[in-house]
């Protein structure tokens, strides 16, 4: 399996200028109209959707049908993918979090503290979390309807956990449950178990859709 | 364990096209050509027999196991497909550390002598290489984990002749260190001919024959003759036949029985390549083929 993320980290290398790139001018749009929490949380977005990307550098070389000749299976392919992913949004954070705080630093956005260091990591914390359950989405839809739709398909990778969420918070109104500070914080504990959940959920749908599929190109 | 690799009864049917009980085996120290017309199902059958496509029946036993039973089967086993399956913007050096990342049995001073021997680059990107290269590289990829059995899937095609003797040299070397085999799909018979001990020829998806190339030289014939004598002979010495203007050609599949039988005809030796031009172009005497040594 370390040869598939290998793989993944090479091809991908050769556009990491370019992602620096997008992620800087982002940093300038976002840090001014938004703040640097948002954009923590973007970078991560979108170092995120470079999953969908490695699908179609292996599109372009016929690398699955390659890879299966290898001493790995399906499951392996599957489970490189979303480590991948977990590694792309873990620089993403990272790179967003120090571009962040220097561009909130001079853009005087942000000033120098412990609580706004203490936020800024968790404001990383959260980005993480968000990246790799929006990220997750995607990697099944890729499998079902290729890397050209599957891109296409992005949206709704925002799109359910998005609506899952506002689902949950519409029952729990409906319930009357008020939705407190402590709620949010025992929320937001639990996020990663949520996230865990999350990706192994789509891990196994992934896993279900690529074990029929014949891999000839 | 004599035979390496063992196919039985191995089909897959799909809507417009039928891979239909496809059976050979490849011996120790041999190298099997599987010749076929384009869309004859060769692909197939290595798709199938790499578990890249799930068969209908049939079983595919390497060293008498089925592929999926162990990871250690697939090291031993080295494919070459019809292009590089690395990405463009990667280099032959990457490429040795992600396969060294892959194979237990990696072995990276060989990979180096085959980049050397290939005057590969290390560092030149993979888009830079022209397609030999690039055939080249796949090459000392497959051959860099030790493999006892190579797969090859029209690896020739699309490559000068230069660069295809160099490619059939290497493939020579590999199978005279003892216990390597080679199964090669390939259009371009003249390749098979100069290296294939065995050839399997595969016709609309159903293993026409499968014979040792030296019995196919021995055995196989081409009579050219005109429509009264074609008129005489017995249909059931007939493989195919086709009429090109005047003159009839046909395939025998037993050269001294019809040098013996009819005694005015000049029967010629005959090459893979027109052997495949008769089975695929030509008519046959029956509707269901009589085919000597039909498998």
């Amino acid at each position: 399996m370390k040869s598939l993320i290998l793989k993944d980290l090479y091809n991908i290398g050769h556009n990491a200028k370019s992602m620096l790139l997008i992620l800087l001018v982002f940093a300038v749009g976002l840090i001014m109209s938004s703040g640097v929490e948002s954009y923590i949380i973007s970078a991560g977005v979108l170092c995120s959707m470079m999953i969908v990307t490695t699908f179609t550098f292996d599109d372009n070389c016929k690398w699955s049908k390659y890879a299966l000749i290898m001493p790995v299976c399906k499951k392996d392919i599957v489970k490189a993918k979303f480590i991948v992913l977990v590694i792309f949004c873990t620089v993403g954070v990272c790179v967003g979090t120090i571009f962040g705080v220097s561009g909130g630093l001079v853009m005087r956005k942000l000033v120098m503290s412990m609580e706004s260091i203490v936020t800024m990591l968790f404001m990383a914390f959260v980005g993480l979390i968000v990246s790799v359950i929006f990220g997750s989405m995607s990697i099944p839809l890729v499998y079902k309807f290729g890397a050209e739709k599957g891109r296409m398909l992005l949206l709704v990778s925002f799109v359910v956990p998005l609506a899952i969420c506002f689902i949950v918070y519409e029952i729990l109104m409906l319930f009357g449950v008020e939705i407190t500070d402590q709620l949010v914080f025992a929320i937001l504990c639990a996020s990663p178990l949520i996230a865990l959940i999350w990706v192994y959920i789509m891990y196994r749908i992934s896993c279900s859709i690529f074990s029929k599929q014949e891999v000839i190109g | 364990m004599d035979e390496i690799l063992q196919i039985k009864d191995l089909t897959k049917s799909y809507r417009d096209f039928k891979l239909d009980r496809v059976s050979f085996s490849i011996p120790k120290g041999s190298i099997m050509g599987l010749i076929g017309e384009n869309g004859a199902g060769k692909s197939t059958t290595i798709n199938a027999i790499l578990g890249l496509i799930k068969k209908d029946k049939g079983t595919v036993r390497f060293w008498g196991k089925e592929l999926d039973s162990s990871k250690q089967i697939k090291e031993n086993i080295g494919v070459v497909f019809d292009g590089i399956n690395f990405y463009e913007t990667l280099t032959p050096e990457k490429v040795g550390k992600i396969c060294a990342a892959a194979y237990k049995q990696w072995d990276s001073s060989t990979y180096q002598k085959f980049l050397e021997r290939f005057s590969l680059s290390k560092g030149k990107e993979i888009k830079t290489l022209s397609k030999g290269m690039k055939m080249k590289l796949s090459i000392a990829a497959a051959l860099s984990h030790r493999p006892k059995l190579l797969i090859l899937d029209e690896a020739t095609s699309g490559l000068d002749p230069v660069m295809r003797a160099d490619i059939l040299e290497i493939f020579a070397e590999f199978v005279r260190e003892g216990g390597h085999s080679i199964l090669m799909s390939s259009h371009i018979t003249t390749d098979l001919e100069k290296v294939a001990d065995y050839i399997t020829f595969i016709h609309r998806g159903k293993v026409l024959f499968c014979k040792r190339k030296s019995e196919l030289c021995r055995d196989y014939g081409m009579i050219r003759c005109e429509s009264d004598l074609f008129e005489k002979f017995d249909r059931a010495d007939i493989l195919a036949y086709r009429r090109e203007g005047n003159q009839w050609n046909i395939l025998v599949g037993d050269k001294e029985m019809a040098k013996n039988k009819y005694k005015n005809v000049v029967v010629d030796t005959i090459t893979i390549e027109d052997m495949l031009l008769m089975y695929v172009k030509g008519d046959k005497p029956n509707e269901e083929p009589y085919i000597k040594g039909f498998v």
